[in-house]
């Protein structure tokens, strides 16, 4: 990116000397298995009703040739996360060597202001009662795997991803993966009208999966029991 | 079943809504104790108003705090080590801390009959409460994701459903007393009015936006939202009382201005709870 595109003062993506990791994820290649969704939930014993990742899908094409068209989701890890601008006591900040989105819980005051701020639903509140952490009632999210990054591994939903549809890397080193995939493919992000440059890059993806569609207002019948009965179990 | 969705909950609930009402009539009662030093028809008002205002913040402050999942780390947010200035929240919990200290101060120099510094006070507290409405409107501004929240003109609206609020609950406490009545009347009819001009121009452009915009203006205008929205919030809580303020009939009895003020509070209860919960519905679909 050139420095006159360059609008804010936070944005790290093509910076020299700094690495800015992104996610590409090939949606041609997804088989919907939801081991990523798995693998998160056993690498950060993410409680039951809230999620890091999650993968919806949608039935395209019309009979006999139908599919389902997943759209694996997670925290974009935006140049301009809004959900940092909004944090009043700065529990949310942006990790300036690799351009992660972090939390601190222990500074969370819970006012959910970074969950309205997010374009993505990527946050969600943890619950009050969790059996292995103490961590409850705080915000949280999708830290892009910090933890395992910073070991030289790429995140537990990449590492498991059986067709290969996710692929993570250093976006900003001209030899990397996830560089070569952005530079030959078209690829697109979510939302990006609300200018939060994400960095979970789609390839394959359809405005059908990634844009509200007009059946939101009507959703399917069976997801208000099933919404209701979830509100019901989980106090979150 | 054609599609898969994760369900996602709604970021801020009912009771923020409530917050909100709270903290519009108790900056309305702001306005009404200063304007008192100013319009000597409202004089009755300006001890009356200036408690009130206080107790209502009391009672705003613990609802904020209450809503917090993390209760007692609302200190956090006092903190200068921790405060971030680019989210309004920390400016309108600044605020609301000064509004608190000025509005003690100011009750304490009422009681002590200092005219001088009383009036300094009550200029400084009202001009605090105006900070009130305008940091929570700008809370929702802020959201550039969310239709309906994500206009200059909201700030501009909460102030202006505080000013109709606070001046419906003036004319409750002002009771027979003709010439508060006859301001307030003013207050109330020219309040309620900017509210309908502003919302009807936030329908507008909601209805002409993109297609999270429409589908927001579908849902805020039909099915339960669209009775509280328009049936309590624009019909019965802003078109009705602006109609009774009009008709010579119902201005010059006080029944008539009661049965306003009293609409103008409903409305305004609806109206808040529609903006803060309508634009969160459709973005727990994505």
């Amino acid at each position: 990116m050139s420095e006159e595109l360059r609008l804010s003062p936070t944005e790290t993506r093509g910076v020299p000397g700094k690495r800015r990791f992104a996610m590409v994820v090939d949606t041609r290649r997804c088989i919907g298995c939801m081991a990523c969704q798995v693998a998160c939930k056993a690498e950060y014993d993410t409680p039951l009703g809230v999620n890091r990742t999650w993968v919806p899908y949608k039935v395209v094409g019309k009979y006999p040739t139908v599919r389902r068209q997943f759209l694996p989701r997670l925290c974009n890890h935006c140049d301009d996360a809004p959900c940092v601008r909004n944090c009043p006591v700065e529990a949310t900040f942006k990790v300036e060597d690799g351009g992660f989105i972090l939390q601190r819980y222990e500074r969370c005051i819970g006012c959910r202001s970074c969950m309205a701020a997010c374009p993505y639903n990527a946050r969600f509140m943890l619950p009050s009662h969790r059996t292995y952490t103490p961590i409850t009632n705080v915000v949280d999210k999708c830290t892009f795997c910090f933890h395992r990054v910073t070991q030289n591994l790429v995140p537990a939903c990449v590492q498991t991803c059986i067709g290969r549809s996710r692929v993570f890397g250093d976006i900003n080193d001209p030899n990397s993966e996830v560089s070569y995939l952005v530079a030959t493919n078209a690829t697109q992000v979510l939302r990006p009208e609300e200018g939060t440059k994400p960095h979970v890059f789609y390839i394959g993806a359809d405005r059908n999966a990634t844009e509200f569609g007009r059946d939101a207002y009507h959703p399917p019948e069976v997801m208000e029991p099933e919404r209701s009965a979830f509100k019901r179990n989980f106090k979150i | 079943m054609g599609e898969y969705v994760w369900f996602h909950d709604v970021s801020w609930h009912a009771s923020y809504a409530i917050y909100f009402f709270v903290i519009g009539i108790l900056a309305g009662l702001s306005f009404m104790s200063y304007g008192s030093w100013i319009t000597p028809a409202l004089r009755p008002l300006r001890e009356k108003a200036a408690y009130g205002s206080l107790a209502l913040m009391a009672v705003g402050g613990l609802l904020l705090i209450a809503d917090l999942s993390q209760p007692l780390r609302f200190l956090n947010v006092l903190n200068p080590a921790y405060l971030s200035f680019t989210s309004p929240l920390a400016w309108g919990s600044l605020n609301i801390a000064a509004f608190g200290i000025s509005s003690v101060l100011y009750i304490m120099a009422l009681r002590k009959g200092d005219e001088v510094r009383g009036k300094q006070l009550a200029f400084v507290t009202a001009l605090l409460a105006l900070g009130l409405p305008i940091y929570t409107g700008y809370d929702l501004s802020v959201h550039q994701s969310r239709p309906m929240w994500n206009t200059p003109i909201m700030p501009v609206l909460f102030v202006a459903l505080a000013t109709a609020s606070g001046s419906a609950v003036g004319s409750l406490m002002a009771g027979a007393n003709e010439a508060t009545q006859r301001v307030l009347r003013e207050y109330m009819l020219w309040s309620t009015g900017a509210v309908g001009v502003i919302l009807v121009s936030i329908l507008g452009t909601t209805n002409y936006g993109g297609a999270a915009s429409e589908l927001t203006f579908v849902i805020m205008t039909t099915g339960t939202m669209g009775l509280i929205f328009i049936g309590f919030g624009l019909l019965a809580g802003t078109a009705a009382p602006v109609a009774l303020l009009l008709v010579a009939h119902w201005r010059e009895q006080q029944s008539g201005l009661m049965l306003a003020s009293v609409l103008i509070l409903v409305g305004s209860a609806a109206l808040r709870y529609a903006l803060l919960m309508g634009p969160q519905q459709l973005q727990t679909l994505y």
